[in-house]
């Protein structure tokens, strides 16, 4: 290894030697275990993995050059934890810990692939030995996420050799701040918190505004039920949001930054202080960056779990430690942020795509989307779909292919109903606009918005006016309290949906709740008010049979809600065995042997004992 | 200076003056309630919407804190306008029903009730808007009363709901609060003045004169530690009650010698 490796590098010159030597010392035969440790892979356990993988190294006493590393998240979260093994890309899912020695034995030391640890196609029962054979990954196109899952994230020198710190020099030394925003402006990137705003002006904005210091900040405040693609990022590449915004900085002049990271994410905050560390000490951080006379500093500062402050205006007075809370901005950041200094803020995903926008230009990212959302979008695809996981996907892509593709359909062999896309402020979408676009403002046609990248596939089973009163809900307790219509028009809708899924709803609740969103819409101070009602208007729009099956029927089409449906034995079903009578904590069950059971209705308080208990499925809901 | 037309009537502010600023010097009446003039805006309220014409689309926002940096077009009595004014104006009501301070605005807003029921808490018909907490910081300099709590557990409240120590019983917070929930109580047999709801006491300075209470004996200490003046004859007249005061002056005027014209 040169002299150079783990110093301050002062020019492009030092980086590329380093970088050659690096990638000299990996072609030599050595061979890589890659665990996941992402959020899904190390809730089952995959950490333990990664330590008998290490363990396992250690005692090895064969020629063959072993290393185990963790990195982070692959996306395939169902069939987690993920071992690749490199060279050759072998794709292991759902290793447990016996699996380990054998892998060990098997393929890393003699190359033979242990069968049953491939992933397996459902419908065609094709084993895929790399991840470019699993559907999955087929329809993907991974830009933010490329070297999620290759890479140790916790260590500088994977990054560099993976081709990581070659658009920060290139951007330092041959480009000027307007042709960095010029290139950002071709590619097309806007904002991937959710708001879909220009990002190159913003930038633009920011550096031609009056004052200084100038602040870029990155929005990693994900708070989002279900959502994890900015935690995947921090967590599994973490040197891609710093050079990105290393880039940024430059580009807007400024030399302080911020990371606001949620304190539920100790993993983020612990991966990206090391790359900021790391990146310091080789120089790509701090003073004199590469010896371009250029400076910036990075802090991190964690946020303390609420989720209006992925709101702009509230993280930054949540940054200033005054209490997160959005102000009107009728006066923009960029122009008076944090501090009163003009501010930049841009979410973790749109720092990640900076670096290959500078590397492989701004037409190449502008080939890839629809017309006017252009590049990928990361969406954690959760919920009632065979494949749940982080998925990259080119905009444009249509729903059903994301579902039916990549998701692997709809769980159990249920019917889909509808996606819920955008986070708590988002919409429903229903099944006959699922060859709908995934695009900025196709989503906010159809009532719903791209948001920060949550997708939420619902079945059948699901009751749209209960999802309705679970947003809604959500964003009531989250709403900071500080404006009228808000705290007060939330709190209202609230409770009319509470009372139509009691089956207390009234002729009229539908139009009332259509009136409070208008005025929550117009009138609310910050995002969070404004967008509040899309979840309740979506499901109208598009579900309004089931509103008023709850209110004038009083009746739960999705058996959802309890007290708006009835249990039932099925006759033919039952096989007299006695569980449900048994169990039945108010005797409303009577029959004999061989006799089949009836519920009766008066005495029924509908706990559902009988229908979870019922080892035949005979009660039924109806 | 840019030219605002609110309803059509066209006045000429300050650049960076509010939309509310504006349609003052138009004589145009626009219902507030968390604004007051000597303390920042917060626009929390949302009861001064108003609608601003944005080229082929109006967007409605709060007058108080819409900075004019450009000729706009503003409607205040646009049917959208009134209806979102109306609308947080039955949101309020259904929080503070028995505010009588809250029922004259809507009155004078055109709103006879609200259809509403009462689903959030508050604080003897507390509608949050902030003016107190604002006073207290930002004049008073005490911040002894702050927001406690979050979306509809929101309360004003002195540090952990007891009296606070920082209160110097100057009252500038029920002076503020626009809807009569701050009160000041005294206590004569205790020599006290209460702000409450916060529970909050201060020792009262009685009028050397009458006995009248005058101000919380904090309040002259600041008072004196402000103006700077530390002659005796001021300390005596801030230990007299306004009456007091003004006896005697009138007292004094009287018994001085008349000055000739020379």
């Amino acid at each position: 290894m040169t002299k150079l490796c783990g110093k301050r590098l002062n020019n492009h010159e030092e980086l590329e030697l380093v970088r050659e030597d690096l990638l000299k010392h990996r072609n030599s035969g050595t061979k890589s275990v890659c665990v996941c440790v992402g959020p899904g892979c190390a809730a089952k356990g995959a950490n333990r993995l990664y330590e008998l993988f290490c363990e396992a190294v250690r005692q090895s006493d064969s020629k063959v050059k072993v290393e185990a590393k963790s990195v982070g998240c692959h996306g395939l979260c169902e069939c987690g934890p993920i071992i690749l093994i490199q060279p050759g890309d072998i794709f292991y899912q759902r290793v447990e810990e016996p699996d380990v020695a054998e892998i060990f034995r098997e393929t890393v030391l003699s190359d033979r692939i242990v069968e049953r640890l491939l992933h397996e196609d459902p419908s065609t029962g094709e084993k895929a030995r790399s991840p470019d054979e699993i559907p999955f990954y087929k329809a993907q196109n991974r830009i933010a996420l490329a070297y999620n899952g290759l890479i140790d994230p916790a260590n500088i020198e994977d990054y560099i050799a993976a081709g990581g710190y070659t658009a920060l020099p290139k951007a330092l030394t041959t480009m000027t701040s307007e042709e960095i925003i010029a290139e950002v402006e071709l590619a097309g990137l806007r904002g991937r918190g959710g708001g879909g705003f220009p990002t190159a002006r913003k930038w633009r904005s920011c550096r031609e505004s009056d004052g200084s210091p100038k602040y870029v900040i990155c929005n990693g405040d994900e708070g989002d039920p279900g959502a994890f693609m900015d935690r995947a990022i921090m967590e599994g590449n973490p040197h891609s949001v710093i050079e990105g915004m290393v880039i940024g900085a430059y580009a807007i002049g400024s030399s302080q930054g911020y990371i606001y990271v949620r304190n539920e994410y100790p993993l983020s905050v612990e991966r990206l202080k090391e790359a900021i560390e790391q990146a310091r000490q080789w120089g790509f951080l701090g003073e004199d960056i590469l010896g371009s006379s250029f400076s910036f500093n990075i802090r991190i500062n964690r946020g303390g779990g609420a989720f209006v402050c992925g709101e702009s205006t509230a993280l930054m007075a949540s940054l200033e430690g005054r209490t997160g809370e959005p102000r009107a901005k009728y006066v923009h950041t960029v122009e008076s942020g944090f501090r009163g200094k003009p501010t930049n803020l841009n979410n973790v995903e749109t720092w990640t795509n900076i670096p290959p926008i500078i590397n492989r230009g701004g037409e190449w990212f502008a080939g890839i989307g629809t017309e006017k959302s252009k590049g990928t979008k990361v969406f954690s695809l959760v919920g009632n779909v065979v494949n749940t996981g982080l998925v990259e996907v080119p905009m444009g892509i249509t729903l059903r292919r994301i579902i039916d593709e990549i998701g692997g359909g709809v769980r159990d062999g249920k019917r889909f109903k509808a996606v819920q896309t955008g986070g708590p402020s988002g919409g429903c979408i229903p099944s006959e606009h699922l060859d709908a676009r995934v695009d900025f403002d196709e989503l906010t046609k159809l009532g719903s918005m791209m948001g920060s990248g949550g997708m939420i596939v619902m079945d059948e089973g699901t009751c749209m006016v209960r999802v309705a009163r679970y947003f809604t809900e959500f964003l009531q307790k989250e709403s900071c309290g500080k404006c009228t219509p808000c705290r007060e028009g939330l709190a209202q809708m609230l409770h009319i949906l509470n009372r139509i899924t009691r089956g207390e709803g009234d002729v009229g609740d539908i139009e009332e709740l259509g009136v409070l969103a208008e005025l929550l819409e117009g009138t609310a101070l910050c995002a969070l008010g404004k967008t509040a009602a899309n979840p309740v208007l979506s499901t109208i729009r598009y579900f309004r049979d089931e509103y008023d099956a709850h209110i004038l029927d009083r009746h739960c089409p999705a058996k959802e809600c309890r007290g708006l449906f009835r249990y039932e034995i099925d006759a033919e079903a039952c096989k007299a065995c006695g569980i449900c009578l048994k169990n039945c904590p108010e005797d409303a069950i009577t029959g004999e042997k061989e006799v089949p059971h009836v519920i009766n209705q008066e005495k029924c308080t509908l706990c559902g004992i009988c229908w979870e208990k019922c080892p035949f499925t005979a009660v039924l809901k109806v | 200076m840019p030219t605002v037309t609110i309803d059509g009537c066209k006045v000429r502010v300050k650049k960076n003056a509010t939309v509310l600023d504006a349609a003052k010097k138009a004589g145009i009446w626009i219902p507030t309630l968390c604004y007051h003039p000597a303390v920042s805006c917060d626009a929390s309220c949302r009861i001064c919407m108003v609608e601003l014409e944005r080229g082929d689309w109006r967007q409605l926002v709060t007058a108080c804190n819409y900075p004019v940096r450009e000729d706009i077009v503003v409607y205040v009595s646009s049917e959208r306008a009134q209806q979102a004014r109306r609308g947080v104006m039955e949101l309020l009501l259904a929080r503070a029903p028995e505010s009588e301070e809250l029922k004259a605005l809507a009155e004078r807003m055109g709103v006879k009730e609200t259809h509403y029921p009462k689903v959030t808490e508050s604080q003897r018909n507390c509608i949050l808007c902030g003016l107190c907490v604002r006073v207290c910081e930002e004049i008073i300099g005490q911040s002894a009363i702050g927001f406690a709590g979050r979306g509809v557990d929101r309360t004003v409240a002195a540090p952990f709901r007891q009296p606070s120590d920082d209160c110097i019983g100057c009252g500038a917070c029920a002076v503020v609060c626009p809807v009569g929930t701050i009160k000041l109580r005294i206590h004569k047999d205790q020599q006290e003045v209460e702000i409450s709801p916060f529970k909050s006491r201060a020792k009262l300075l009685l009028c050397r004169q009458c006995g009248a209470p005058v101000v919380s004996v904090q309040v002259s200490e600041q008072v004196m530690g402000k103006v700077g003046l530390d002659c005796e004859e001021f300390r005596e007249r801030v230990r007299l009650c306004p009456k007091c005061r003004k006896l005697q002056s009138a007292a004094q005027l009287a018994s001085a010698p008349i000055r000739k014209k020379q």
